[in-house]
């Protein structure tokens, strides 16, 4: 117990660093969370039609998995050339997930559920006058994931699934423009609308061994497009025909990932996991607005944004205490995908280490609770090639999450 | 035992929580080789505040002095006295007038279109022209139009009606501005020679010979320097990238076919031919030819100060060619680059025998005309739209003024190792819309 408490620790210690890389969000399923969001390999729970719908096939029950994981994100940005620093003050994010887990009786090898999720989004809001109010002043940017999923447990050793994404998002985005009404203060633009994507979510699960389990996951890319944003001006009266509210088109790529997972049995003890996540940032080459009406002060935007494609590494580590209690600790380094002259307020992003931990409690047949901690803490320091903005961004978040399981 | 591990998990997390916050570490700002406890500008209308062709309470408080001024405090600059008009003050240009802002304005031809207009039809606030000298001394000894040879000058109590904010009649200005005893201080003069010049078309000048500009200068420093005070001399820009002599297109004559033809008949006895679409402004030359008249070239400027209407609707620039008083020709051209050449020669002797920063303020002109991105904003010499200059289309509005204080700053960074901050420019206003 002594020795678990100091191995947790020691993991804090050493990655004061963490997770979540572009907007990607990694809190979908609160054991994985806790083992540094690894454990794509095998079944844990309902989550894992996120994680592997491969994996699903091994559940031996029927279960509803409600998860929330609030983030409390700090972001400071220092400028470098006034040496202040300005903040954010974005409201509390809300990850959640939920997943219900069904077998049939009669065809044990079959199973069925759904799963809704939010793997990507950002909410970060800076501070009233900050200095880079002409880049950005906020973004609100969610995504749900609705799966319907499939899971065959072709033998004792081989499970496969699949799910079809169905993603609904929202998006607001605003910001200063530098011209200015007669009492000084800023005309400002706000675009926002509604946006729809598809794609799959693809997985195998094998058994090797009594102790080894190998996973593979795909899961798609999703383009969500946005064919009728609206686009609201606040400007001086004499300069509303220059910009005119009106609808807007655009459109963002959510990443493919593809993820090896290993899960390793040490003893009835102890349990291991590790992730291997490969993400196809690349896609996010461009974020470009076409605007239905265009003007000199008005003209259609293709801002660079030459995101690369990442690796994320992640492992953790279960102690099974008793039969009511297990600890679970883990951390993880990702690669960011932002490269250097492109990062921007809405994506503070960094290579980020991070640790983790929860405990799980599974009083009954029924019902169980598992809960997660997650930190992180990043610093990029860039000068951006669009807005010519130079300075550090300092992030520091955590996410405490929760999981409510009901299983019969 | 489980509680307690329980317990000190609840803990751990509330704690996280609290503290998820990145901490600000104030950098140890340092002043270097300089002492800036008391700090004095001397200087023409940037250095006052004066923009949108008049000199406000608003304008002064983001003077270029008054902003380096206040960066200066973070290394320990003292306070900075500037003779502050009244705050409720309409204010006035260097001619008696109301300044300008954006408003709406119809054309001879009945077209409405936003325009920079005056804040008001009646003059400027005389007020502003009485006596301030007694509320003295300023660390802020700048005003619109003040010269080099102003400092010597017992009569500019009177010449220029800005004087009385800052000197008296009875003192000279050189013993004035000494009266604050400055321990740090930044000279911008000689750019109010050049103004006079360009903006009379070439028609007046007040340019010193360039000896008289050397001694007169060295003199200036060598009293500002003589208690071992350290300070930054800047040098003078090229005025005719401001959009006071880049707004009006050399080429800005439209013609359609009728009327080209026309003009054709009329200028070709003297060798000028029109074409449709753009097309040269006739200009007054006494030594084009017999009819003193001549098609512009493309690198001369055509000034701010010409009447638009009698452009649209009275032929001015065509059969009334534009008097001498509107346009800087290639031959005044050449005689203002080379006295601004010469005097900045001077200040950058000044400023390596004295061992001063030299604030190289073309650089930044120049960087505006090409244009650059700010924190977001896109800047440029533009007139209006450009983002920086003030609607005379010569001196900055605030947001210029801020990014030129910066320029000195860093050089004074530079030359003195010291560390002070800048100053985020784009929290001071730009134009204003109706």
């Amino acid at each position: 117990m002594k020795k678990t408490l100091f191995l947790i620790s020691l993991v804090f210690l050493s990655l004061q660093k963490v997770d979540a890389q572009g907007f990607q969000v990694n809190f979908q399923g609160q054991k994985q969370q806790a083992m540094g969001c690894a454990g794509s390999a095998k079944y844990l729970d309902g989550s894992a039609m996120f994680f592997n719908p491969g994996a699903a096939a091994f559940a031996t029950e029927n279960s509803i998995n409600l998860a929330t994981t609030p983030i409390f994100a700090r972001v400071m940005y220092v400028d470098s050339a006034t040496q202040q620093p300005y903040r954010t003050n974005s409201p509390v994010g809300t990850p959640f997930s939920a997943y219900g887990l069904f077998g049939l009786k009669k065809l044990e090898q079959l199973k069925f559920g759904i799963a809704a999720y939010t793997p990507f989004g950002s909410t970060v809001s800076y501070e009233e006058g900050w200095i880079g109010r002409f880049a950005l002043t906020r973004l609100q940017l969610k995504a749900i994931f609705i799966q319907p999923t499939v899971s065959y447990k072709i033998n004792e050793k081989l499970g496969v699934g699949a799910g079809f994404v169905l993603s609904t998002g929202d998006v607001v985005l605003q910001k200063d423009i530098p011209v200015q009404f007669e009492d000084g203060t800023f005309a400002s633009a706000k675009l926002s609308g509604k946006a729809l994507g598809f794609g799959y979510n693809l997985g195998v699960s094998y058994k090797a061994t009594d102790k080894l389990t190998l996973g593979l996951n795909y899961r798609s890319q999703v383009n969500m497009d946005l064919n009728d944003g609206n686009a609201e001006f606040t400007v001086p009266d004499g300069l509303r025909d220059k910009f005119p509210n009106g609808k807007f088109v655009g459109s963002l790529p959510l990443p493919q990932v593809a993820t090896l997972g290993i899960a390793y049995d040490i003893s009835d003890k102890w349990e291991t996991v590790l992730d291997v996540n490969f993400v196809g940032w690349k896609a996010y080459d461009t974020l470009a607005f076409d605007y239905e009406t265009n003007t000199e002060s008005l003209t259609d935007t293709k801002s660079a944004r030459n995101y690369k494609n990442i690796f994320a590494f992640r492992a953790g580590a279960a102690y099974k205490i008793s039969d009511v209690f297990s600890l679970r600790f883990g951390g993880g380094y990702g690669f960011s995908p932002v490269q250097s002259g492109f990062v921007t307020p809405e994506t503070p992003d960094a290579n980020r280490g991070y640790g983790t931990f929860g405990i799980s409690y599974s009083p009954g047949k029924h019902f169980s609770l598992d809960a997660s901690f997650y930190y992180t803490q990043v610093k990029r320091s860039d000068i951006n090639q669009e807005t010519n903005l130079s300075g550090t961004f300092s992030t520091k978040a955590v996410a405490p999450g929760l999981a409510l399981i009901y299983k019969w | 035992m489980k509680k307690i591990t329980a317990y000190i998990a609840l803990v751990g997390v509330a704690m996280g929580i609290v503290a998820c916050k990145p901490k600000y570490k104030t950098p140890d700002y340092s002043k270097g080789e300089m002492n800036p406890t008391t700090f004095v500008m001397i200087g023409g209308g940037h250095a006052a505040g004066y923009m949108d062709d008049g000199l406000t309470y608003e304008g002064q408080q983001t003077s270029v002095a008054k902003l380096i001024a206040d960066q200066l405090k973070f290394v320990g600059g003292g306070d900075f006295k500037q003779s502050l008009v009244d705050q409720n003050s309409i204010g006035i240009s260097l001619l008696g007038l109301s300044p300008l802002k954006m408003g709406y304005k119809t054309d001879c031809q009945g077209v409405t279109s936003l325009s920079p207009v005056r804040v008001a039809m009646s003059s400027g606030d005389m007020g502003i022209w009485s006596d301030n000298a007694a509320n003295g001394p300023f660390n802020n000894f700048s005003i619109p139009g003040l010269q080099l040879a102003d400092l010597w000058s017992a009569t500019v109590y009177n010449s220029n009606p800005f004087y009385k904010r800052i000197g008296s009649s009875s003192t000279l200005g050189i013993s004035s501005l000494m009266q604050a005893n400055p321990t740090f201080f930044s000279v911008f003069l000689g750019l109010e020679e050049a103004l006079v010049y360009a903006k009379s078309g070439g028609t007046v000048s007040t340019f010193l010979t360039d000896n008289e500009f050397e001694t007169k200068y060295t003199e200036l420093v060598d009293l500002l320097t003589a208690n071992g005070a350290k300070g930054a001399l800047a040098t003078i820009p090229d005025v005719t990238q401001m959009p006071y002599f880049t707004t009006i297109p050399w080429n800005g004559l439209n013609l359609d076919s009728a009327n080209a033809a026309t003009l054709t008949n009329v200028f070709n006895q003297i060798g000028f031919t029109f074409e449709i679409g753009a097309n040269p402004f006739m200009i007054v030359d006494p030594d084009a030819n017999q009819f003193a008249v001549r098609q512009i070239a493309a690198n001369e400027k055509l000034l701010l100060s010409i009447p638009l209407d009698s452009v649209k609707c009275h032929k001015l620039g065509v059969l009334y060619p534009f008097r001498n008083e509107f346009v800087l020709n290639n031959d005044e051209i050449q005689i203002l680059n080379d006295k601004v050449n010469a005097y900045n020669a001077i200040i950058r002797q000044i400023a390596q025998n004295k061992g001063l920063a030299i604030v190289e303020t073309n650089d930044f002109v120049s960087k505006l005309t090409s244009g650059f991105l700010y924190n977001g904003v896109a800047l440029n010499a533009k007139f209006v739209t450009g983002g920086s200059y003030s609607l005379d289309g010569i001196y900055f509005n605030a947001r210029g003024n801020g990014l030129f204080a910066n320029e000195f700053i860093k050089a004074i960074n530079k030359k003195y190792k010291s560390t002070i901050p800048q100053v985020d420019a784009n929290k001071f206003s730009a134009t204003k819309f109706p």
